[in-house]
């Protein structure tokens, strides 16, 4: 079972990441280099938002099926974003 | 061997019998039982007959009862109500139709002919939406809500009361969008409602407004009834149905509600999108400069190119199936046949810029999507030749189910071959917007239409007990095919004609005048099949269980219509055909007994999965899971020999009755007639605003108390599993549906999300203005919802540990952070409003405060969720079976994912 | 903009140099839209044969009887078996195979094609006209700035290219008989090019629903001789908003009898743009009733 200080432990991991992303921003990362920071950002959106699915949402201990019909979601929503973007001129 | 029917024609009960509206009730029924019943489903001969008790129903009113159909949450009920309904649509859109090809009889004028030109547009438009959406997709629906369940061996859907939610947000959706030709005429921008001619610059009228918001609200039912489909389909199949052995028109089916499960969710936001804009202000599809119109192109072609399949998919599986029963051989080439349709369906979502060759998209990506296009085409050739070489060496019984899918397979390869033209983009250049694209893509659609009137015919006996006229079915057909054609194949020969004018080049005009000719006979046809279909529920014969030789699946293994709860046993394929196992644990054959335990097996291990996936789960499952047989077999079987007459859904078997459903669709109605009302975010002073203004109000109040009844009601479905439940075993029903909910949900925000990044980049990322000066208040928000995420697992630990004083503490507490949350964003939003920023600002504005919008209105959804979750706590509900608080914190930590992505994008990049 | 396509188009052009349609737009289609239209009807005629000669080859027929009969045939589907397939997979499988080189071999053919089509050969002296869309009508605007109304004057034996837009709802241009066409979407410019072989006129059309006017949507493309055309050219300027018929016009107009009644309805822009007009002040009206209302 998963213990209560994991999900405490998880919660602090969380509230830390969100704040060094607006540390990145303040520090004036963005300005300097704006990809770096930007990739920096999303990355620790990702880590936060698989923590959360992790084991908020418990999926690690779920059948994987969970994760993929997840997955195909987030895949066809990427699909759209990204040839969307891509097809402008 | 005796036939199935007749202990229930000796028996007392008579459940089939008495629930039929037929006058000529208690006449002896003259089917004698096949010869050659190949001793399968005769098995079910030696069950125990089904005892008064089953046909009491707890109190559920008989079919002849007019409160049955408001009340009733049975799926074949519903299929029934479906396709009635789906029906009275296709005569609503075919009128329509009507309409425009009495004013394409000549070239007109304007103001000449029996249409203004935006009576025209009017008819144009709402003919597609009906068409393609209100008639279409719920015909094919009605059948799977009828057959689906039969055909996996369960005696219902996994969630029965939502079941009846889809139908009548369907039904509502339909009359919303009948009642917005009386507000100011209809939305007359064309069923794909390109931008920004769908905004009220251009489209002014309320009931523009209104149409748009209809669909919404048939959106949102499509995706109740995807994740009811699914779960079912998934979860409830019989044993040994494995997803590979699945018949042909459920596996159709089970690929079409996935692709509606996600494709619609796009749907969904573009429409919520176009209402934004529409009644709230935001510039989404105004934004020239940042490419506001080909985002709509993108969002809705998105979704369009799935959805052919969608409404195409049903009647392939429609074909499948009758090919096999009237050709009396198997599939030729089946596991192809389904890898085809896996492959078309997957592939479907990457095909949708094909429909937009002639914007400005790059070449790079049309090339792609060019190849995509070849590529999903192919498989359609394996299919067709598939049913082609499946007649070979048959005995082809040329009745009138198969005529139909017959000559849908024909007008089908008429439609492919027309397609491959439009394939080729140098040749598609100049097919855009002409009378090619409307014949192909007729030739296509109808033919779906085609199929599914032969499925119509095909199980018209199993629905009502009654075969129809056999000649006035061929008669059907042929005044079908020929006016079919009549129609259709002019529109290839005057293909330059541009869509949707109806001032052309005269020379044309003979072959436009053949067309019209065609489509009333079109339209006749269907009055023969209606006199037939309407005279055989009294005069026709009565129905076999299976009229037809070499049918195979399992609905035509019981009585037609079939009983209210399907089976007389447990339907198995444990030992390679269809067996039902005695409720009771005993068996009438040999091999019997063994297969109740096996059943009890399969149960047993899921319990484990589920044990193993999250121990605190495991009890329950386990409880579940060890139970003696007998009761485990009997809660699935779901009958009960005690009576609740009266007081439906207090005893062990399954509920049939809810009349929430129905309110909750009514609230639905009245709030979005009361919202079409709303102009940039305010109700029209004076009177009809005022009426607006009230109906929304009134229809908001019904929808939250029926909602809150509908939470309340107990309300036994059915759960399972009942053999195969791959790939979601171990994962009870409402948790499968819960999480695939949130993947459309997924899909839903991920269009929302697109749009922004599509948008952005159309216009230049890095010069684009965030819209709040200040990171902050966003931080304060994500700490906030992390810090409510986590008392949500906090209220499920204590939830386990039974303790109901932290269950509460831990649900008030979130509740009282989400609030913190709503109420910093108002404290940010009124200060953006000083600011003199508005949804209508610009677009930089608009995509900020409609997208976080979004995501505020699921934290008041789930807020309201909280507070019933702490109201049912107080009351000591939860500590015993923690699924509830379970199910929520899933959808709870959804929004806090959603909020972590949009921080960033709105608040700092 | 032709990266990858160039990438992946480029040995085939190599290879097929001759094979690939090129000309004017109408000279492509035409070649490519009969190959279709011959192979597809060929394929069409074979399939829906075969299919009804076998429908036909394996009917029950009446000696078979009723329904119940018709089961007596022995290793038929039966009821409440698990469902399977027949055998026949190679006989499939060739099918398949066949019917989709057909497929992509035709594809490919017209994809050399769609490179030519997206970029021609640069020619220098090629002329480029904006054109913009509007609830209903069309604008032109020429490289000298001259702009027209209704009316779309080009050379003859000349490629012209256009740059299309809109400036209120998303329209399409379309020249049926030039074969040119392309979306005009407010904000975005799409290009597209066309050359017309003879003088004469030519009706453009709008092809995507656009509101109440749409059926009306009209423009005249008046092809001139270079020299003609040349002549009216030199007399435009900017601020010369010229729909004003110049001699040449009339006789190209009358001219062009072959058009029969669509040159009609061409020829009198006049008689179209009042009914615009019309329906567009009805536009108006709804949408200032509606401002008012609120």
């Amino acid at each position: 079972m998963v213990s209560t200080k994991l999900y405490a432990a998880i919660y602090v991991v969380l509230f830390v990441f969100a704040t060094v992303q607006v540390v990145v921003e303040e520090i004036g990362l963005l300005e300097e280099a704006y990809w770096l920071a930007f990739g920096l950002i999303i990355a620790l959106s990702l880590i936060k938002a698989l923590f959360v699915a992790g084991y908020y949402q418990h999926l690690r201990y779920e059948p994987r099926s969970l994760t993929y019909l997840l997955l195909g979601g987030l895949l066809a929503a990427l699909a759209l974003t990204i040839a969307s973007s891509y097809s402008v001129t | 061997m005796t036939h199935d029917d007749h202990p229930r024609d000796d028996g007392p009960g008579q459940a089939a019998a008495d629930e039929r509206t037929k006058p000529d009730d208690g006449s002896p029924r003259t089917d004698g039982g096949r010869a050659t019943d190949g001793g399968h489903a005769g098995a079910t001969g030696e069950l125990p007959a089904t005892g008064p008790a089953e046909e009491e129903h707890h109190g559920f009113p008989p079919m002849s009862s007019v409160k049955r159909w408001f009340v009733t949450t049975n799926h074949k009920d519903v299929g029934i109500l479906y396709i009635v309904t789906s029906l009275l649509f296709l005569v609503f859109g075919g009128v329509l139709a009507l309409l425009m090809r009495v004013q394409l009889w000549a070239p007109r004028a304007a103001g000449e002919g029996i249409l203004s030109a935006l009576a025209y547009n009017q008819s144009v438009s709402i003919h597609g939406l009906i068409m393609v959406f209100w008639f279409l997709s719920p015909f094919a629906f009605g059948f799977a809500n009828y057959v689906v369940p039969l055909q996996i061996g369960a005696k219902d859907l996994a969630f029965p009361r939502l079941n009846a939610l889809s139908y009548w947000l369907y039904l509502f959706s339909g009359l919303l969008l009948g009642i917005s030709f009386f507000q100011g005429g209809s939305f007359a921008g064309g069923w794909t409602m390109y931008a920004p001619l769908n905004i009220p610059a251009y489209t002014p009228s309320i009931g523009a407004s209104t149409a748009i918001l209809a669909l919404l609200l048939f959106v949102v039912s499509v995706t109740v009834s995807s994740v009811n489909f699914l779960t079912s389909m998934h979860r409830m199949r019989a044993e040994g149905l494995t997803l590979r052995k699945l018949p042909l028109f459920t596996w159709s089916i089970l690929l079409t509600v996935w692709m509606m499960l996600f494709a619609f969710a796009a749907l969904l936001a573009a429409l919520m999108i176009l209402s934004a804009d529409r009644l709230a202000g935001t510039t989404y599809f105004a934004a020239a400069d940042a490419g506001g119109s080909l985002l709509w192109t993108h969002l809705f072609w998105f979704f369009g190119h799935p959805e052919v399949y969608i409404v195409f998919f049903p009647a392939l599986g429609v074909m499948a199936e009758t090919f096999q029963t009237f050709t009396g051989r198997r599939l030729v080439g089946r596991k192809w046949f389904i890898a085809s349709m896996l492959l078309v369906a997957l592939q479907s979502f990457v095909v949708w810029m094909h429909h937009m060759f002639l914007t400005s998209i790059n070449l790079q990506i049309k090339t792609l999507f060019m190849a995509t296009t070849i590529g999903i085409s192919l498989p359609f050739d394996l299919m067709v030749f598939s049913l082609i070489y499946t007649t070979i060496k048959g005995r082809i019984r040329f009745l009138t189910p198969f005529l139909f899918s017959f000559g849908a397979l024909l007008l089908f390869i008429i439609g492919g071959i027309t397609g491959v033209f439009l394939g080729a983009v140098v040749l598609d250049y100049e097919f855009r917007g002409t009378y090619w694209v409307v014949a192909h893509f007729h030739y296509v659609m109808v033919a779906g239409v085609t199929a599914l009137i032969g499925g119509l015919y095909y199980w018209y006996p199993k629905i009502t007990g009654k075969m129809y006229d056999e000649f006035l079915g061929k008669v059907h057909f042929a005044l079908y095919f020929v006016g079919f054609n009549l129609l259709y194949f002019p529109m290839f020969v005057v293909w330059e004609t541009p869509r949707r004018v109806f001032e052309y080049d005269p020379a044309f005009a003979p072959w436009h005048k053949v067309a019209t000719v065609g489509g009333f006979v079109l339209g006749a046809s269907f009055l023969v099949m209606f006199y037939n279909l309407y005279t055989s529920l009294w005069a026709g014969e009565d129905a076999d269980s299976s009229p037809w030789a070499h049918s195979t699946t399992a609905e035509w293994a019981i009585p037609s219509p079939p009983p209210l709860e399907n089976y007389p046993g447990i339907p198995s394929y444990g030992d390679g055909s269809l067996s039902f196992l005695d409720r009771l644990g005993g068996s009438d054959r040999a091999a019997d007994g063994g297969e109740v335990t096996d059943g009890v097996d399969v149960a047993g291990d899921h319990a484990t999965d589920g044990g193993v996936a999250d121990d605190r789960r495991a009890t329950d499952g386990g409880t579940v899971a060890t139970a003696d047989p007998a009761t485990a077999v009997e809660r699935a079987g779901g009958k009960s020999h005690e009576h609740d007459a009266g007081d439906h859904g207090e005893g062990h078997g399954p509920s049939h009755a809810s009349i929430w459903p129905f309110a909750v669709s009514v609230g639905a109605f009245l709030t979005l007639l009361g919202l079409s009302g709303l102009q940039e975010g305010a109700f029209a002073p004076g009177l009809e605003g005022g009426l607006y203004m009230a109906l929304t109000g009134v229809g908001f109040l019904v929808g939250m108390a029926s909602l809150v009844a509908f939470g309340r009601e107990r309300f036994h479905g059915l759960e399972g599993p009942f053999g195969e439940s791959w790939p979601f075993e171990g994962i009870e029903n409402t948790k499968t549906g819960v999480w695939i909910f949130l993947a459309s949900d997924v899909v839903l925000f991920g269009a929302f999300i697109g749009s922004y990044v599509f948008m952005r980049v159309a216009s230049g990322w890095t010069t684009w203005e965030i819209v709040p000066g200040d990171p902050l208040p966003g931080l304060m928000n994500t700490y906030l919802l992390l810090t409510s995420s986590f008392t949500v697992v906090l209220a499920l630990v204590a939830a386990e540990k039974g303790s109901r004083g932290g269950v509460i503490a831990s649900l008030l507490t979130t509740f009282l952070l989400g609030v913190g949350f709503l109420f910093n964003k108002g404290i940010e939003w009124d200060h953006l409003f000083h600011e003199g920023l508005w949804l209508d600002t610009n677009v930089q504005a608009s995509t900020f405060f409609l997208t976080t919008g979004l995501h505020a209105g699921h934290v008041i959804a789930g807020l309201i969720v909280t507070l019933y979750l702490i109201v049912r706590a107080w009351q000591g509900a939860y500590l015993e079976d923690s699924g509830s608080i379970e199910y929520f914190g899933l959808y709870w930590h959804f929004v806090d994912i959603v909020w972590l992505f949009l921080f960033p994008l709105f608040y700092i990049l | 903009m032709i990266g990858g396509g160039t990438l992946l188009g480029a040995p085939l052009i190599a290879a097929q140099t001759d094979i690939i349609p090129r000309g004017s737009r109408s000279a492509v289609f035409n070649q490519i839209y009969w190959v279709f239209l011959v192979l597809g009807t060929l394929v069409g005629v074979i399939v829906i044969g075969y299919m009804l000669y076998n429908a036909y080859k394996y009917r029950a027929g009446r000696a078979a009887g009723s329904e119940r009969s018709a089961e007596s045939g022995e290793g038929g589907p039966a009821l409440g078996e698990l469902p399977q397939g027949s055998g026949g997979g190679r006989k499939l499988a060739l099918s398949f195979t066949l019917s989709a080189v057909i497929v992509i071999s035709l594809i490919l053919w017209t994809y050399g094609t769609l490179l030519y089509v997206e970029s021609p050969p640069d020619a220098e002296e090629s002329m480029e006209v904006e054109v913009i869309g509007f609830q209903f009508g069309w604008e032109f605007v020429y490289p000298n700035g001259n702009t027209t109304t209704g009316t779309l004057r080009v050379p003859t034996g000349e490629r012209v290219r256009l740059r299309v837009t809109s400036r209120d709802v998303f329209h399409n241009f379309g020249i049926a008989e030039l074969e040119a066409k392309a979306d005009a979407i407010p904000g975005q410019y799409t290009d597209t090019w066309f050359i017309a072989n003879e003088s004469g006129t030519y009706q453009a059309q709008c092809y995507e629903l656009c509101g109440a006017g749409h059926s009306y949507m009209n423009a005249t493309v008046v092809a001139m001789e270079p020299a003609a055309f040349e002549r009216w050219y030199a007399n435009t300027t900017p601020a010369n908003g010229t729909t004003n018929a110049s001699p040449e016009d009339a006789a190209t107009t009358t001219a062009s009898t072959n058009h029969g009644a669509k040159a009609d309805v061409a020829a009198a822009p006049g008689a179209t743009a009042p009914r615009a007009a019309a329906l567009e002040t009805n536009a108006a009206e709804a949408s200032a009733e509606r401002s008012l209302a609120r």
